[in-house]
């Protein structure tokens, strides 16, 4: 039995092809994984079948009913249901109120609080999803607040399921548990759809593969006859090397030196104890640890953020007295923080004014406190082409680009400030194969200009292939160093859980 | 006047001095739940005072005049929430043009109907003895007594007060209207009338600044003067960001706001001494001084509704 059908959908905005006549036909009880880089056109299609958006034309079948899906309370009453890619939860909100807004249970007019802690009791009992009913959600961690959303649209008896990119958010422990609620709400009846980049997850969990790329359906393809090597050339439309290439460069003078830095993080925690480091010109020195381990806080002081209570910071080899995030920059170092939309980049700008921020205030950008727009235009202009940056159009908003578009966005703002160090802090995290191979290309470029890279990140796969040195971090502390040739991923894992510990030489 | 009795006329003029903020400040309440913030309070307050004032006028009750008083309010919110709420437009723009508006529009109907400039003759009211709410039996225990001798309209407040509490935390209307308030694109993907709970919130809001005004100029006063409102429908907004956006929050602030009103008239009075050569103006302006080093103080902790001020635009 198909529970949806979609034919012919097309949704044209000002100037991008979002989907480009799509049509696929899922099964019921089946878990239909979508796939493609960032900007495919994934969430658009979703947001189509949820009512969220109108398509510029096609048709939609649920359970082989041709139907109009003109908003969101429409899908509910086809028993569609979304996980949205960010989260539609209210944060002042209880467990209980999130869930059942919209559809509460009364006494009269007034809002049964009892009847419905009940009901969510029982409800997450029945598909093994834990909440507490009455904690506020702003509380919760992602991983539950994620279940949240969940309960709230099987208590509206959603039969469809889509999920857009959950594991985008999750850690690997919280990912897990994911797939086996969706194994579950499979194996009970219910349809998911899956939407994602990561090929990994996908070839996990999914029953069938869609991939898109540009708006198009590439095709559909059982996932046992496939794998991730021909998915992800479906998706990008070539070969990907995801292995990266070795790039071995002398290494120079320090350029950056971190003593006996003490952070305390704004909870009042120390969280950075005692660290001391160099980076060389040309080397990639990669951080390591499970999140949550210090490392936003050896950010935040290096930015200049946050004032550590002790230690130094050395910036081209001078320290730097007064710290803040005007003098790091003074000083040489570019920085890609991890959440490129709160820290990057000023999302309501056009893609011409990002890219020349921090550079404003000089020539030829502005001159006495004017901005000069030839100037800024033709620079943008330039750094579209070089960065390849899509759409080529330099008035478009950075809120409307895909996450991988922006990244290329944030670079391009970033290398063309003078640097000869970069704080790179996971510099891919959320993006698609094709973006992120094209940050590790112009990491591995810089590092053969001879800028020091300090790479923080969680995937242990890019640290092993980027970084010629790392460090892991654990409760704000170095643990160890090692060298990507002379460790493996287990070892890494184990000194990141603390459970190994390596003598440093410094 | 003994102490007892100076005591309960100080807090009955106290619950005088606080109706109209009050009023002010539930309609804030209402109103910035749902995420539509609303200075235009203050414009509806002068309309509302003018209108009641004119209803009284022809009709000889004030009933009438509240009656015109509460259209006036909806056609004001009306208008309010169809340029944030229809079209999302600038929530301040707005209410600053609709400030302005009540000035000239009002100036030309006094000139108009009451051929006078700046103030209408007197109206029956409901200050007066004959319709305040007398309950003798209260009139000489401490406190209870200045509950006595009150106005339909401080009534009114106070029990607005309550029920706004009751509608706002305890019935599926209020949990929608803060869900609104909050992330309306969640409430939107939940099935909920964010445009209708917007307009909603919006027109009751203005209903209770219309009381507000109708509190000075029909409860306080018998007629209406062009220097009425005279800040009353931002004091309220004041009390209601004092009050955390909270029904009896916003009531502790309006009486807090109202007593130093009344505790600078005391002064006044009992100024002796080098008291004395203080000028008046500065006990005039003693509640404000009062007001702003109360906002200082807890507007660090102040927390807002999420998406308060956020025009609301439905993705397409
Ligand atoms: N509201 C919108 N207005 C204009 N363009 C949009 C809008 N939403 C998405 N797009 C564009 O449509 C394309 C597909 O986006 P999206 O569906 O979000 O991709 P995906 O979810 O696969 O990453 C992108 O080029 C994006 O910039
Ligand atoms: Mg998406």
């Amino acid at each position: 039995m198909k529970a949806l059908e979609v034919k012919n959908i097309i949704k044209r905005f000002p100037g991008v092809l979002a989907n480009d006549n799509i049509n696929l036909s899922i099964n019921k009880s089946e878990i239909y994984s979508i796939v493609g880089e960032n900007g495919a056109g994934k969430s658009t299609l979703m947001k189509i079948i949820y009512g969220l958006y109108t398509p510029t034309s096609g048709e939609i079948y649920v359970f082989g009913k041709k139907v109009k899906i003109n908003s969101s309370n429409d899908a509910i009453k086809l028993k569609i249901g979304m996980v949205h890619q960010e989260f539609m939860l209210i944060p002042r909100f209880s467990v209980t109120e999130n869930i059942v807004l919209g559809h509460e249970p009364r006494k009269g007019m007034f809002f049964d609080r009892k009847v419905a802690v009940k009901e969510i009791k029982e409800i997450s009992d029945r598909y093994g999803l834990k909440v507490d009913p009455l904690e506020k959600v702003e509380n919760l961690p992602v991983g539950i607040q994620q279940r949240v959303e969940i309960l709230k649209i099987l208590r509206r008896g959603a039969e469809i399921l889509i999920f857009d990119e959950p594991t985008a958010v999750l850690t690997p422990e919280e990912a897990e548990d994911l797939f086996k609620t969706l194994s579950f709400l499979r194996d009970s009846g219910k349809t998911i759809i899956f939407i994602s980049h990561k090929l990994k997850e996908v070839m996990t969990i999914s029953d069938r593969i869609a991939v898109l790329r540009r708006g198009e359906l590439q095709g559909v393809v059982y996932k046992e006859k496939t794998n991730e090597k021909e998915l992800a050339r479906m998706m990008v439309g070539r070969d990907v090397v995801l292995e990266i290439p070795e790039a071995l460069v002398k290494r120079g003078d320090t350029i950056t030196s971190v003593r006996n830095l003490t952070v305390k993080n704004k909870r009042g925690i120390v969280g950075l104890k005692d660290v001391s480091f160099d980076v060389h010109s040309g080397e990639i020195l990669g951080i390591a640890g499970v999140e949550g381990n210090g490392q936003s806080e050896l950010i935040d002081a290096l930015i200049g953020f946050i004032k550590p209570i002790g230690g130094s910071i050395f910036l081209s080899g001078k320290k730097v007295k007064l710290i803040n995030p005007r003098n790091m920059r003074k000083r040489g170092m570019a920085y890609i923080p991890e959440d490129r939309k709160r820290r990057g980049l000023i999302l309501p700008f056009k893609i011409k004014d990002n890219v020349i921020m921090g550079q404003h205030n000089k020539r030829p950008f502005s001159r006495n406190g004017i901005l000069n727009d030839m100037a800024i235009e033709s620079f943008a202009e330039k750094k579209v082409e070089e960065f390849d940056i899509r759409p080529r159009d330099i008035y478009t908003k950075a809120a409307n680009l895909s996450g991988g578009t922006q990244q290329k966005v944030l670079l391009a703002r970033e290398l063309s400030i003078n640097h000869n160090f970069i704080l790179a802090s996971q510099p891919t995290r959320g993006l698609d194969i094709g973006a992120m191979e094209f940050v590790y290309k112009m990491l591995i470029e810089e590092k053969k200009r001879g800028v020091a890279v300090l790479l923080v990140s969680l995937e242990l796969s890019e640290i092993m292939g980027l970084a010629d040195r790392i460090l892991v971090l654990y409760e704000g502390v170095i643990i160890g160093e090692t060298k990507p040739g002379e460790t493996s991923e287990e070892e890494l894992g184990l000194m990141m859980l603390g459970l190994k510990k390596k003598e440093r030489v410094m | 006047m003994n102490n007892m009795s100076l005591l309960n006329s100080s807090l009955s003029q106290t619950m005088d001095y606080a109706a109209p903020i009050l009023f002010a400040a539930l309609g804030g309440v209402i109103s910035e739940n749902a995420g539509v913030v609303n200075i235009a309070l203050e414009g509806i307050m002068r309309f509302a005072a003018f209108f009641g004032v004119w209803g009284a006028f022809v009709s000889g009750t004030p009933w009438i005049g509240l009656l015109w008083g509460i259209v006036i309010g909806i056609v004001i919110g009306s208008l309010h929430a169809y340029i944030t709420v229809k079209w999302a437009g600038d929530q301040i723009v707005s209410g600053v043009a609709i400030n302005v508006m009540s000035m000239g529009i009002i100036t030309y109907l006094l000139e108009l109907i009451f051929k006078t400039t700046g103030y209408s003759p007197p109206v029956p009211y409901f200050g007066s003895s004959v319709n305040r709410i007398h309950l003798v039996f209260l009139k000489d225990i401490p406190f209870l007594g200045a509950f006595s001798n009150l106005t339909i309209l401080v009534w009114f407040a106070i029990i607005l007060t309550v029920v706004m509490h009751f509608v706002l935390y305890r019935t599926v209307l209020g949990l929608r209207i803060r869900s609104v308030g909050e992330n309306p694109h969640a409430a939107e993907t939940l099935g909920i009338n964010v445009a209708g709970i917007k307009w909603f919130a919006v027109i009751m809001g203005s209903i209770f600044a219309a009381f507000g005004g109708m509190a000075l100029s029909l409860g306080t006063l018998s007629s209406f003067t062009n220097a009425m409102a005279n800040g009353k429908g931002f004091i309220g907004l004041a009390a209601m960001i004092f009050g955390k956006w909270t029904p009896f929050g916003a009531m502790a602030a309006s009486l807090l706001f109202a007593s130093a009103q009344v505790i600078q008239l005391l002064l006044q009075v009992a100024a002796s001494g080098f008291a004395k050569g203080i000028p008046l103006g500065f006990y005039l302006a003693l509640p404000y001084i009062l007001t702003i080093g109360a906002l200082i103080g807890v507007v660090g902790r102040a927390v807002a509704p999420a998406a308060d001020g956020v025009p609301y635009k439905k993705e397409s």
